[in-house]
């Protein structure tokens, strides 16, 4: 059965382009949030199996949604998808128990490596 | 406002734009922007906070904005609706992105605002009390970025 991914962008241009590359590489997009609120409500109705997710969002960032998805469920994979690449918001993010850390721009195998290698462990 | 600051930038609009639209743009002039100055037809504004504070600003044309929108699409854009606004929004927000990453390795670790677009012709933009200073980074095919930089260190950094 193909994986369930919920994605997390507030530019509706970042959701389109994530589903596209998602759905033709064999995932199933199963929601799609604007921001981390929605995000978190939308984790315990879809119980995803990935979540990729965007930092700089209005409503809750998403450092502050990935805290509060891994709080309810500690074994949640979230995937973060930013073009905020700098060090001390990698270590953050990893701390907070983000399974992998992409920097936007990023190549379509980038995403699809990344959401492969962790779903298949 | 320090040309430091402008140069992080100038590197992130080089690198996002070569790989998102496949074209590395060549930098032109810097200058001072008045006080006052009238926006380009189309403007993306990123707010910045933490170690420096204030706006980026950038500007182009709806022509360019189309080409733009149309590269990261992959599909020429008939309308400018609100996918096409939500691409162009997103090539501001990589910029900036990039260019706080660019920014922490100087040691000014910010933060990013979402970005807002701007569209309209003969529109006046302030950047109120922080002095601006526009680059413009040119490409071939997609025309002229005008990148606007409204900038200066908080207190808490200059302590």
């Amino acid at each position: 059965m193909a994986k369930r991914i919920l994605i997390t962008d507030d530019a509706l241009f970042m959701r389109v382009t994530l589903k596209n590359i998602l759905t033709q590489n064999g995932f199933e997009v199963c929601g799609e949030a604007q921001n981390g609120a929605e995000a978190v409500k939308l984790y315990q109705e879809l119980k995803p199996d990935l979540v990729t997710m965007d930092i700089t969002m209005p409503e809750m960032d998403g450092i502050q949604a990935l805290k509060e998805i891994r709080k309810s469920d500690p074994n949640a994979n979230v995937v973060m998808c930013t073009a905020m690449g700098q060090k001390n918001m990698v270590v953050e993010a990893i701390q907070s128990g983000a399974k992998d850390f992409i920097v936007k721009p990023f190549q379509p195998e980038r995403v699809v490596d990344a959401l492969t290698k962790l779903l298949a462990a | 406002m320090k040309v430091e600051y402008v140069m992080p930038f100038v590197q992130a609009s080089m690198n996002v734009m070569g790989q998102v639209l496949r074209q590395v743009p060549e930098r032109g002039q810097l200058s001072a922007r008045p006080q006052v100055f009238t926006s380009q037809q189309l403007s993306i504004v990123c707010g910045i906070v933490g170690d420096v504070q204030g706006q980026v600003i950038f500007g182009m044309s709806l022509a360019s904005a189309d080409k733009v929108a149309s590269t990261m699409l992959g599909q020429t854009i008939v309308s400018f609706d609100q996918l096409a606004a939500s691409a162009i929004a997103e090539l501001g927000n990589m910029i900036s992105g990039n260019a706080m990453t660019l920014l922490s390795q100087q040691g000014f670790k910010c933060d990013i605002t979402p970005p807002t677009i701007i569209k309209g012709t003969n529109v006046k933009l302030s950047t109120h009390d922080i002095p601006a200073l526009v680059i413009p980074m040119t490409s071939p095919d997609i025309g002229v970025l005008e990148i606007t930089v409204s900038l200066k260190e908080s207190r808490k950094a200059a302590a």
